[in-house]
């Protein structure tokens, strides 16, 4: 295929991508604060879904990873597994402050710290933990960026 | 793949998170011969994270953030357990309004976390409107969290030596009405999870602890409490306010899955009826009272009642401003027990709701099932194995 | 029964093993026991149905050396385990006390006769470096498989992994 047919064939998987990206969720260790308000945005007030965002259950079909907690040792390899799993493009947004500094966890033994040290970090929503609204928002952000 | 084929070779069904071809540990394993559990056992430490060790080297006061996230789902008993230890060992009484207060954050968390478990325990079973439901409910207990502590999850309302939140008139009469409002919805679960036919007959019998075994194995919380066990730390060593402000206990006898249901449900009415008192009749008061830095030596245990059972912390402290040893026990470790116990014998169906019916902390929320039968190796997702409980009882 | 009652009760229960005892807070009676009698003091409170096995915590009494600075330093190699078995009987709590020595820090599993034990002793095996005879299972269950041989957390001495380049 020519470079513009392959650009343009790219540009309508991202658009089908933005407008319906399939989501999986991963725990690398976190106290359950940062997950249960995502599962959270999936529940009418916040209702996630009517953006098209789908919460499923494989890496293989999924655009975006969103990801909890601290990343202890226990859950490093299974978490780069999971990212190589998915196919390109993919995406990952990293929900917590456990997910950007350790948070409370700094310094604990068995804890890598940052998901960043593990796999590439597309997004990072601070919190302690998020509330579901900002969440989306940084889901959404992500969305948006993959637009242009 | 989901053919529930009865040869008689073992099964070994490993739940684990994420990755299915790898059968990594961190896992739940069932032996399964046909469609009969016989035997289990667990492997945990996905959520390990090296928690006490690190309280050895902070602070008393740093600390108190710290044991907040042990758990975000009932992250304010655990830093109410921590704190009463330390105010155990500093030998300081907290003024009676920061005790009601306490009470009041712990009994609203329990409405948070029993809603959030009704609607995961719904969800396991395949009741997904009932998961909506709760859920959209909870939101009212999650806003008047928000009201009173300023955060939805992890409040940090307690402080060593009280409380720093209060409560007044406006606040008070947003209680009030929510816990109206939860009553009312409450009423309907009870009705779902008593009278509705399909929800009976994935809770009915199943699951089923005598009290007997729950007794030796020391099943905790709402589960041992639904098979008779008459325990509750609220009522058997009352703490913050709840000398003032009690409880009664809610048993059940069936000791099966409905009975887990039934006795959450009665909780949260007299969880209702605890709140409005403490909001009706606050004393009144300081939040705190003067805590050293400096915490004298010795060692104290403080037990308080978490949603989901007894959580135990043990304090030692070597009379510096850095803990000597903290240990924390959580409920659900306890409960562990009670599942390896009580899943032989029963169905593989049976396994989704059964490790729901305890209430643990769903960390592994995506998990994966290997399931071996003789050479070959089928790959069951968490999904699957969910949807293989919800297809055989159709 | 009141309080003071219950832990008397408790306290007959394993009086023939009990070495010495202590009542650190008033809902509370320590009883220090013998390594080799605590699994008949375990059997005799749990048929007596006092109370269940509520915890097992484990504490580490390291030795210290001194150094050539005057600098007091944790003993790597020579000090004390010891095991708190937590039982809960309504408001009281009845713990029993055993001391293990670093160099023979072996002690009988109770989860033949407490099924539920073995998740704490599993804990405190790996977290202290202790060896429970006959345990149903030495696997890891909170550390990483991948976790380094000898090397226990929870023991003063250690002060974390080496940083993986």
């Amino acid at each position: 295929m020519t470079t513009p047919m392959v650009g343009v064939i790219e540009k309508v998987k991202t658009w089908a991508r933005v407008n319906s990206p399939w989501v999986i969720h991963f725990n690398s260790g976190s106290c359950n604060g940062c997950d249960i308000e995502i599962l959270a945005t999936l529940t009418p007030r916040y209702d996630v879904e009517r953006f098209g965002i789908k919460l499923q259950g494989s890496p293989r079909h999924a655009d975006v990873l969103i990801c909890t907690g601290p990343v202890t040792l226990q859950a490093r390899d299974r978490l780069v597994r999971v990212y190589e799993q998915m196919p390109e493009p993919k995406f990952v947004v990293a929900v917590g402050s456990c997910g950007i500094s350790s948070g409370v966890f700094q310094g604990c033994y068995n804890v890598v710290g940052n998901i960043g040290d593990v796999i590439p970090v597309n997004v990072y929503v601070p919190g302690c933990p998020p509330r579901p609204e900002a969440i989306i928002y940084g889901v959404v952000q992500l969305l948006k960026s993959l637009q242009n | 793949m989901m053919g529930a084929e009865n040869k008689p070779e073992k099964f070994v069904v490993s739940i684990g998170p994420q990755h299915p071809a790898l059968k990594e540990p961190g896992h739940f394993e069932f032996a399964v011969e046909g469609e009969i559990v016989t035997s289990a056992t667990a492997r945990l430490g996905f959520v390990h994270r090296g928690m006490e060790k690190g309280t050895e080297s902070r602070t008393w006061v740093q600390n108190l953030y710290l044991m907040e996230r042990v758990c975000g789902i009932c992250s304010a008993v655990h830093a109410m357990a921590y704190a009463q230890g330390v105010e155990k060992l500093a030998k300081v009484e907290i003024p009676p309004r920061a005790r009601a207060i306490r009470e009041l954050v712990a009994e609203l968390e329990r409405v948070h976390s029993h809603l959030l478990w009704l609607g995961v325990a719904a969800h396991e079973g395949g009741f997904d409107t009932l998961f909506m439901l709760s859920w959209r409910d909870r939101e009212t207990v999650m806003d008047l969290l928000e009201t009173i502590t300023g955060n939805r999850v992890n409040y940090s309302a307690n402080v060593l030596g009280g409380v720093k939140i209060d409560i007044d008139d406006t606040k008070s009469a947003a209680i009030l009405k929510g816990m109206d409002f939860l009553e009312q919805r409450t009423k309907h679960y009870m009705k779902v999870v008593t009278e509705d036919e399909t929800f009976l007959g994935r809770t009915r019998n199943i699951g089923a602890m005598t009290l007997e075994q729950a007794l030796r194995l020391g099943s905790v919380g709402p589960t041992g409490r639904a098979s008779g066990v008459p325990y509750d730390v609220r009522v058997d060593a009352p703490y913050a306010a709840y000398q003032d402000f009690p409880v009664s206990i809610v048993t059940d006898t069936a000791g099966d899955l409905e009975a887990r249901f039934v006795v959450r449900i009665k909780e949260l009415y007299e969880t209702y009826r605890v709140i409005r008192e403490l909001v009706e009749h606050m004393p009144a008061g300081e939040l705190t009272a003067r805590i050293p830095r400096r915490i004298p030596e010795g060692e104290v245990i403080s037990r308080v009642e978490a949603p989901r059972g007894e959580l135990l912390y043990f304090l030692k402290s070597n009379g510096s401003d850095m803990p000597e040893r903290i240990k924390v026990r959580t409920p659900s470790l306890c409960n562990w027990g009670s599942i390896l116990a009580t899943a032989v014998g029963h169905k593989l169906a049976d396994m989704p709701m059964i490790l729901a019916g305890i209430d643990p902390c769903f960390s592994c929320n995506d998990r994966m099932i290997v399931v071996n039968r003789g050479s070959d190796q089928s790959l069951w997702t968490w999904e699957d194995l969910r949807q293989y409980g919800i297809e055989y009882y159709k | 029964m009141d309080i003071e009652q219950k832990l008397q009760a408790g306290a007959e229960i394993v009086k023939e093993w009990t070495l010495s005892s202590s009542a650190p807070e008033t809902h509370r009676l320590d009883m220090v026991i013998a390594p080799e009698n605590l699994k008949k003091a375990v059997a005799a409170i749990l048929d007596s149905q006092w109370g269940y096995l509520s915890a097992i915590t484990g504490l580490d009494h390291p030795d210290y050396l001194t150094d050539d600075t005057g600098a007091k330093k944790v003993d790597p190699e020579n000090g004390n385990l010891e095991l708190l078995y937590h039982f809960s009987g309504g408001a009281a709590v009845l713990t029993l006390r055993v001391t293990l020595p670093y160099s023979e820090a072996v002690i009988d599993s109770i989860c033949d006769i407490d099924l539920a034990a073995q998740l704490y002793e599993r804990e405190a095996a790996e977290l202290f470096g202790i060896e429970f005879r006959g345990s149903p299972s030495t696997e890891h269950l909170v550390l990483p498989d991948d976790w380094p041989d000898g090397v226990y957390p929870l023991r003063k001495a250690f002060t974390g992994l080496k940083k993986e380049s």
